[in-house]
């Protein structure tokens, strides 16, 4: 005999499986601190990458002037200069990262939670 | 109503009866018109301008995941670019580079929305996207619509600049760098557009999740009009040169696609709002309850009655033999049914599949026991 509301939980419950459950049960395998760094550190290195190319794109659209100053302009303030930014870049970056990750983790419990609770219900049904 | 609605069914009918099928195509037609767009628009690579090999890269996207479009798009474009000037190539390769390290980190899944934008951008229909992307997607994907619009801008400036870099000699490699990422970082109108279409999108998001009546209605006209003041500020700001009747009209535009995706994706019956109040161990519960929009379609029935004289011969002697008289008529009713109450039915009965063709023949109690008594009898 078919069970019309266990048919309906089981589907709902595979339809979040192969959907937006799939990641969230990755992000579910994860403790909380355990995922947040290692999505702040991975963003950390893509910060670090996309800097790299962008100081490389400015060095090349100036380079002509930056060897011409090269003996006058103060190299230590420049390096003073492109390290504010690095720092202010990639921690901006990195900070976003975390406000983001913590929110998804939150969010991703959240729904993690209520796909558990949906199992329960269908195992007590099972049970009946 | 009822008309749209049916044929609304119907098509659900259809994607879910050919889903496997159709999603390949769509992909595929998707991934032919942004590969031909990008050899129509730039077509600096002659051995790429060939329709075999848009063809076959249409065909690898259509079974592949989306993202693979995206990449081949990108390729595509790079190419393009090197065929013009390999310092331009590097430039454009630096600013995919940078979109993928540092936005598409934070939503991964609108791959679609990256072809989309640039296609819809090119096709001089922009304003569909952001409205489109508040009502399906979450607030992440302005990231997708950003990118979307650099991409395309980034195309149009090779495009705009082809002349004065052909004009180039090689000596002049740091100038055409120089040029293409001042091109980039003074091009006011494409940071307009990046922030009009992000605020739209949050906009209509914000919006169509209230729980108010007609809220995908309300989202979208607002989202539009907040997008064409947007565009407007910035255009009195930095003066980008927008043609207002092509936002406005742009905008009405972005409001009827949106109608169109609201019919298939949330439409439901406000008059028919019921409040509901109840409680559990643990919660009280205030729930509005829309009812959808739904309508069966009508079912096709086909039915045959055919008198026939069935095991004349045999039945009859048999039944004379026996000292019953002869046998009456049976009459053969033939019932064919197209629709979704085959699907009722097969899922009901698990046996039963579609198209299927049900057949029955009604007599009398007496001559169906009669049969089964001669069945027995028979050799």
């Amino acid at each position: 005999m078919l069970n019309e509301d266990r048919i309906i939980l089981m589907t709902r419950m595979a339809s979040y499986e192969q959907g937006e459950g799939r990641g969230n049960v990755k992000i579910g395998n994860y403790f909380r601190s355990d995922y947040i760094t290692v999505q702040v550190l991975k963003s950390i290195i893509c910060a670090i990458m996309a800097f790299f190319i962008v100081f490389g794109l400015y060095m090349l659209c100036n380079y002509e002037e930056f060897l011409k100053n090269l003996y006058q302009m103060d190299i230590l303030a420049f390096a003073k200069d492109v390290l504010t930014y690095f720092c202010v870049g990639v921690g901006g970056y990195g900070l976003l990262t975390y406000i983001v990750c913590t929110w998804r983790y939150a969010s991703a419990k959240r729904s993690l939670k209520q796909y558990y609770h949906n199992l329960k219900k269908l195992g007590s049904l099972y049970n009946e | 109503m009822t008309v749209l609605l049916e044929m609304r069914e119907r098509l659900k009918l259809i994607y879910s009866k050919f889903g496997t099928f159709i999603v390949p195509v769509v992909k595929f037609l998707l991934a032919f018109i942004a590969f031909n767009t990008l050899n129509g628009r730039m077509g600096y690579m002659t051995q790429l301008d060939d329709i075999s090999i848009v063809l076959i890269a249409a065909l690898a996207c259509s079974f592949l995941p989306v993202g693979i479009m995206v990449l081949l798009a990108a390729v595509f474009s790079l190419m393009h670019m090197y065929a013009l000037s390999m310092e331009v190539a590097l430039v454009g390769l630096c600013m995919y580079l940078i979109m993928y390290l540092l936005f598409f980190r934070f939503s991964p899944r609108d791959s679609l929305v990256v072809v989309f934008t640039p296609l819809l951008c090119a096709m001089k229909v922009p304003y569909v996207i952001p409205i489109v992307v508040g009502l399906v997607c979450v607030p992440s994907s302005m990231v997708s619509v950003g990118c979307g619009v650099a991409v395309f801008y980034l195309l149009e400036m090779v495009i705009e600049s082809a002349p004065n870099i052909r004009t180039m000699s090689d000596e002049d490699a740091l100038a055409k760098v120089r040029m293409m990422v001042e091109n980039i970082l003074e091009n006011k109108a494409m940071l307009v557009i990046i922030v009009a279409f992000a605020i739209t999108v949050l906009v209509v998001y914000l919006l169509r999740r209230l729980p108010i009546n007609y809220a995908w209605t309300i989202a979208m006209i607002a989202g539009a009009m907040v997008n064409v003041v947007v565009l407007l500020i910035g255009d009195l700001l930095y003066e980008i040169n927008l043609s207002v009747g092509s936002v406005l009209l742009g905008s009405l535009l972005a409001i009827l696609v949106a109608k169109v995706i609201e019919f298939f994706r949330f439409c439901v019956d406000y008059g028919r709002t019921e409040r509901v109040q109840f409680e559990d161990d643990e919660y009280y519960y205030y729930v509005k309850a829309i009812p959808k929009m739904t309508v069966n379609v009508s079912t096709r029935t086909v039915k045959r009655i055919n008198s026939q004289r069935t095991r004349e011969g045999a039945a009859g002697a048999r039944g004379n033999a026996s000292g019953q008289g002869s046998r009456p008529d049976a009459r053969n009713v033939t019932m064919e049914r197209t629709g979704p109450g085959q699907s009722r039915s097969s899922r009901a009965g698990g046996t039963q599949g579609r198209g299927e063709r049900r057949s029955m023949t009604i007599s009398n109690a007496a001559d169906l026991q009669n049969d089964f008594d001669e069945e027995e009898e028979w050799p």
